[in-house]
């Protein structure tokens, strides 16, 4: 585990999307120490601008956009990685078990993968969340993570059914080891990075599906959440007033969460690829190459 | 042929299921469903109205897989039920007005992005590691995790509220005539604009790096070796060999590339007040209006599906082998 760890460190970028993430898990932890206001109490008069005593300003109903912002953290996070949790869960258990088990097993789980895959989905969770009403943010978890596994079963038995074919497989096969050990033990442990993969995509997707699924009005306006912001910042006319920062606060919010998400991804996508690994290495290959021909000319006169 | 007959069977199917989703979820709720779906409905409309729209929405007496045959018999002759909010017009009247405005913003957005995207990835492939890579590709990857709310807020408040460089609402200009005169055209591109390229912006990213990755797997390919060797011109094995063949699974990428963009659509639409599905979505939930939401759905779902069979045509065309399977 720790040499998995140190590898991943090692990539920069990787890194950087680590430590982000990791400041936004202590903000969300940390909340009351960081919020100066209650995040839901008239501390202000309508619509300031950002101050020393209002960093981020305030909203049409004078309450502290900072301390929103900062309590909205838990909210997104907790949403997301269950959501997360969720959706890998179901896509891996089907992508493995598809491509594992073979036959009409594998037809029909790929049939219902991709009859998923097509059907729109944004449309389809609006549906949901207009039933169920205003929806709290547990339940948003809930509809997006039982219906964005998709994707994740789709990955996972494409790289399941190339790991089959590996003669390791056939071996452990051959010497009759069981249908669960098989999985488990065999091809779980080279799956992971896909699995990581996914597990980060998704939470990225629930991040930013919860935002416009709140921002739509579909989300509870109990909540305290970087959507639901941007939907009392809609309703306030925030933006046509001129009111910025009560707008830009939660999307500054959720797009840095977005790119640590993804840059952690993009490591892990290049230690499991390292064809994909060019961007940095490449560069100081070619640069290394060129001074190395240009000292050779010198020499060579 | 073949291949496209199997891929249509499979789209009425994926439709059926979207379709039993719509019927399934008022029932899945608790209380009556009738009642939570027509909440709104009691003081807009009498009985007998209501009784017809229960009708259409399969809430008749009877045994459920009964109630469910006129359902379906209501969406295939495409009945989708009439609206509470803006009662009584019906829904399919109001959905088939607004998707020719969503579909020139998804169509635009996805020619604009799909065509500078691939271009990018192109070229960041061919110089990997030079400044094009070193600066589109991270930068493509942190476009992608950007959600459309923002891109659309930014857009909005940057170039229509602060410089007033384009219009912040409507398709055109309500002066107008839609009539095909080059003001009215004109007003039309400039309203489109902005929800075009709020669009464009989280696509491309995810062309751009799906077209990259490809076109490295083809580059350590013999062929394009033995293209080099022949001497042909740096642009032909780009663009003719190395490509082509790259493209193949960019198109399989671009067709689940269409949720987003429907998707993005939709709170596009919402953010630049764009007459299409997505606002009129909006209204509907602001008035829990859910024949609306619901045939929302059903006009989503062919879109998509339309959209996949395109590219699954497109797919034959880059593709030979397909056409004689």
């Amino acid at each position: 585990m720790t040499s998995v760890l140190k590898t991943f460190l090692r990539n920069r970028k990787a890194a950087i999307g680590l430590a982000i993430v990791i400041a936004y898990v202590i903000v969300a932890i940390a909340a009351p120490l960081i919020a100066h206001y209650e995040p839901l109490a008239r501390v202000g008069r309508p619509h300031q601008a950002p101050s020393a005593d209002h960093w981020l300003g305030t909203t049409r109903m004078g309450r502290d956009v900072f301390s929103q912002l900062i309590y909205g953290t838990r909210n997104s996070l907790m949403v997301g990685v269950l959501a997360g949790f969720i959706v890998t869960a179901i896509g891996t258990t089907i992508g493995i078990t598809a491509a594992y088990f073979g036959g009409l097993i594998d037809d029909v789980l790929n049939f219902l993968t991709n009859v998923v895959l097509v059907l729109p989905q944004l449309p389809l969770l609006l549906v949901l969340a207009a039933f169920l009403g205003q929806v709290s943010p547990l339940a948003i978890a809930l509809i997006i993570g039982l219906t964005s596994w998709a994707w994740g079963a789709r990955v996972t038995r494409a790289q399941a059914l190339s790991l089959k074919t590996r003669d390791y497989i056939q071996a452990a096969e051959m010497i009759g080891e069981p249908s669960w050990r098989m999985i488990l033990v065999e091809m779980l442990p080279n799956l992971l990075s896909i699995i990581g993969f996914n597990f980060i995509g998704s939470v990225i997707f629930t991040i930013i599906t919860q935002a416009t699924l709140e921002f739509l009005g579909l989300g509870s306006p109990l909540t305290l959440s970087w959507g639901t912001m941007l939907y009392n910042a809609q309703n306030a006319s925030a933006i046509i007033v001129g009111a910025w920062w009560e707008v830009l606060a939660p999307c500054a919010a959720i797009v840095l969460i977005g790119v640590g998400l993804s840059l952690m991804n993009f490591g892990v996508d290049e230690i499991a690829n390292p064809r994909m690994r060019s961007l940095g290495q490449v560069a100081k290959a070619l640069r290394l190459e060129r001074r190395l021909s240009r000292q050779r000319m010198q020499e060579a006169k | 042929m073949n291949f496209l007959l199997k891929r249509l069977a499979f789209y009425l199917v994926a439709f059926l299921v979207a379709a039993t989703f719509n019927f399934v979820i008022p029932r899945m709720m608790p209380g009556n469903p009738a009642d939570i779906m027509l909440a709104n409905a009691n003081a807009a409309m009498g009985p007998e109205a209501r009784a017809a729209l229960m009708a259409i929405f399969g809430f008749t007496e009877g045994p459920l897989y009964l109630q469910y045959i006129d359902y379906l018999k209501s969406i295939f002759t495409w009945d989708f039920g009439t609206s509470v909010k803006f009662y009584p017009v019906p829904v399919t009247d109001m959905l088939m007005q607004a998707l020719p405005w969503t579909l020139f913003l998804t169509g635009g957005a996805l020619l604009v992005s799909f065509s500078i995207g691939t271009l990018l990835g192109i070229l960041a492939a061919w110089r990997r590691g030079t400044t094009i890579d070193v600066i589109a590709s991270p930068t493509a990857l942190a476009l992608q995790s950007i959600p459309s709310v923002v891109v659309a807020l930014a857009g909005l408040y940057f170039f229509g509220i602060a410089n007033k460089v384009f219009p912040t609402a409507y398709a055109f200009d309500p002066a107008l005539d839609p009539e095909w005169s080059l003001a009215f055209v004109g007003s039309v591109l400039t309203h489109g604009f902005l929800p075009i390229i709020t669009l464009s912006v989280v696509l491309v990213g995810g062309y751009l790096v799906t077209m990259r990755n490809n076109m490295i797997g083809q580059l350590g390919e013999d062929y394009i070796a033995m293209a080099e060797a022949k001497g042909l011109s740096d642009a032909r094995v780009r663009y003719t060999y190395a490509a082509r063949n790259a493209l193949l699974p960019s198109v399989t990428a671009l067709a689940l590339s269409f949720g987003a963009l429907f998707g993005g659509s939709l709170v596009t639409e919402v953010v630049f007040n764009y007459p299409g599905v997505g606002n009129l979505l909006y209204l509907g939930i602001v008035g829990r209006d859910f024949p609306l939401i619901q045939g929302q759905l059903l006009i989503m779902t062919l879109a998509m599906l339309t959209a996949n069979f395109l590219v699954d045509l497109a797919y034959v065309f880059l593709d030979p082998r397909l056409k004689r399977a």
